[in-house]
């Protein structure tokens, strides 16, 4: 029974850590439509960027504070000065969009090699969250437990302020008629730019998170990317409240997988993923998708 | 057959507009024919070094090409299609080294095999369409490429060795010697092209593109959108499969990597070089690809930071790739 609750602990914390990566994918796709397969390459900025930081102060959470700002501004600035202008010069369809966002995935992993080579890292779990602690007859770390409690509350908290706060009913109304929000008077580019930061930052947090308990290592973000493309297809691409429980059915389904079927550990996830798109093309939780 | 009759004559003119080098078919068959004598007569006068080169283009434009029938025919962008490189070098590497079987039978089984696999697979793939598509794609691709560093028979990550080359024996020669592969891979190379020229400009062809086009029309017109579209799957990875055959002869082995993501995102690279919708377009960007790639290794170790930074450059800047970009000079001047 206990090695059962462990895995089952295991697979919320990997859950979590993917909802963080999936939340600003499917966020930026589903306002700006935009698939960006680059979302890995932000995690590996953060990862890296925290690492930097956590080496040079000694602190974790000055890591886990700082490490996501250099994402936010990379992921504002390709929205801003890259993505946008060359989706209104109407030159590039979203799919040209989504393949040069898939060159940006190499090029980072390719220049954080460049920076950092290709050895393994770690940042020190904090003192605070070290240790384990007794659960139901059983020692489970704290920091995978703070992992768990970090993802439910940014979950949360997207929740509430995309539902309740003027903020969030910008970004809905913008989803559903991006003229008129313009009309309106708001600047839809910077908000877009901003929501965009917003997702990268939220990548590059996952990836200071997950430092203490997985190594960095500069293709980090390519392996775990993939990953969270299943996630929100499964929880249907633009649903944030899908790739929450989404989150849950893919970590659980890995975690299940690696701990009990090990031959199948490399491909769970993706037999959950046709088996979703076999019976429901737009996803579990997505509404019915436009056609041609 | 049907196809014919349906598409109207105004539509047709219209598929046939965006066909490459509008009313210079005459230059074009040119281009080609100096083309396929120029490489027939390059191993009389290049060194080893460029007929390596030569055939890596070829293997990747044979790649690139089956590619070009899903992305630039049939609009649909796969980030997948190293899948079926992967199973036309597993094909035959199963065939030959774990069934016993000779090469002229583990190939055209590997390739009806990759057909039978490709068709369910495509029927759940084409249920999506757009950003949808790539990423299941990619996602069937990624779970091969996880089964195949798990399967212990074909031992996992390191991949099987010992592929043979055709036995050339009744003509005297031997695969194994640079200048008669050579040969071989350019036969193959053009058979393919052949075969791929002969499906675009078909009638099924045509309703390929008016997919590409225009979906609902197609639909309301009465033809079975979504079988096409499987058929252009089956299609495309059958002619990706004979890549995969090609490249595991070239190389002697077949492991994982070839299923890899980034494989597969490579042969998308080189059709949008190439230009899509065009049918020698890939060839074309398969060239420029492994020139670009051999002279970066060269210079750099850092493969994957320009790999990365040539694909984004390529995507933003160069739509219509190298073939699109000399039609539209011709075009302007007539």
């Amino acid at each position: 029974m206990q090695p059962f609750l462990i895995q089952l602990l295991n697979g919320v914390q990997l859950s979590m850590l993917v909802f963080l990566l999936a939340v600003g994918l499917t966020l930026i796709f589903g306002l700006m439509n935009i698939l960006n397969l680059a979302h890995g390459a932000f995690f590996t900025m953060g990862a890296y960027f925290g690492l930097v930081v956590a080496n040079s102060t000694g602190s974790f959470w000055l890591a886990l504070l700082i490490g996501p700002l250099l994402p936010f501004v990379a992921g504002f600035a390709l929205q801003f000065f890259v993505l946008q202008p060359l989706a209104q010069r109407g030159r590039s369809t979203h799919l040209d969009l989504a393949l040069l966002t898939f060159g940006l995935l190499f090029a980072t992993a390719g220049a954080v090699e460049h920076v950092f080579g290709s050895a393994f890292h770690s940042i020190v779990t904090p003192d605070l969250l070290k240790g384990r602690v007794g659960l139901l007859g059983m020692e489970y770390p704290i920091y995978r437990l703070f992992i768990i409690a970090v993802g439910i509350a940014i979950g949360v908290a997207l929740v509430l302020v995309i539902d309740r706060t003027r903020v969030g009913a910008t970004l809905r109304a913008g989803v559903d008629n991006r003229e008129m929000v313009t009309a309106l008077g708001i600047n839809i580019n910077m908000l877009f730019a901003l929501v965009f930061g917003f997702g990268s930052a939220l990548a590059g947090f996952a990836g200071v998170v997950s430092a203490p308990v997985m190594s960095i290592y500069s293709s980090m973000g390519i392996g775990i990317v993939v990953t969270t493309f299943v996630v929100v297809v499964v929880g249907g691409l633009g649903n944030l409240k899908g790739s929450f429980y989404a989150s849950l059915i893919v970590g659980m389904t890995d975690t299940f997988a690696q701990a009990y079927v090990p031959e199948a550990e490399l491909f769970a996830i993706y037999i959950l993923l046709i088996a979703v798109m076999i019976f429901r093309p737009q996803g579990l939780f997505g509404a019915v998708g436009r056609i041609a | 057959m049907s196809a014919d009759v349906a598409l109207s004559s105004e539509q047709r003119i219209g598929v046939l507009k965006r066909l490459p080098l509008p009313a210079s078919r005459r230059a074009y068959a040119a281009l080609f024919a100096l083309f396929a004598v120029s490489l027939c007569a390059l191993p009389s006068f290049v060194s080893g070094y460029v007929m390596t080169l030569a055939v890596e283009a070829m293997i990747a434009g044979v790649f690139a090409s089956g590619i070009n029938l899903l992305t630039g025919y049939t609009g649909l962008v796969s980030l997948g299609q190293a899948m079926f490189l992967g199973f036309g070098g597993y094909g035959i590497a199963i065939g030959t080294a774990l069934l016993g079987w000779p090469l002229w039978i583990s190939a055209p089984v590997t390739l009806v095999v990759v057909a039978a696999i490709a068709a369910p697979i495509g029927a759940i793939c084409t249920r999506t369409r757009g950003v949808e598509f790539l990423l299941i794609t990619l996602a069937f691709s990624q779970m091969f490429y996880g089964a195949a560093i798990k399967l212990r028979w074909t031992n996992g990550s390191d991949g099987m060795t010992g592929i043979p080359r055709p036995d050339l024996s009744l003509l005297g020669v031997s695969a194994d010697n640079p200048t008669v592969f050579y040969y071989y891979v350019l036969a193959v190379a053009v058979l393919s092209l052949l075969m791929l020229w002969r499906i675009v400009t078909s009638p099924f062809g045509s309703v390929l593109v008016g997919i590409r086009e225009n979906e609902r029309r197609m639909m309301s017109m009465g033809y079975s959108v979504a079988n096409y579209k499987i058929g252009s799957f089956a299609l495309a990875a059958v002619i990706c499969a004979v890549a995969g055959i090609l490249q595991s002869q070239y190389t002697y082995f077949v492991n994982p990597d070839a299923m890899s993501w980034q494989m597969s995102g490579e042969g998308v690279l080189m059709v949008i070089i190439g230009g899509a919708n065009v049918v020698l377009g890939p060839f074309v960007g398969a060239t420029v690809f492994v020139v670009v790639k051999q002279a970066l290794s060269m210079i750099t170790e850092e493969y994957n930071l320009f790999f990365g930074i040539f694909f984004m450059l390529v995507v933003a800047l160069f739509r219509g790739g190298v073939l699109g970009f000399i039609s539209t000079l011709i075009g302007k001047r007539q």
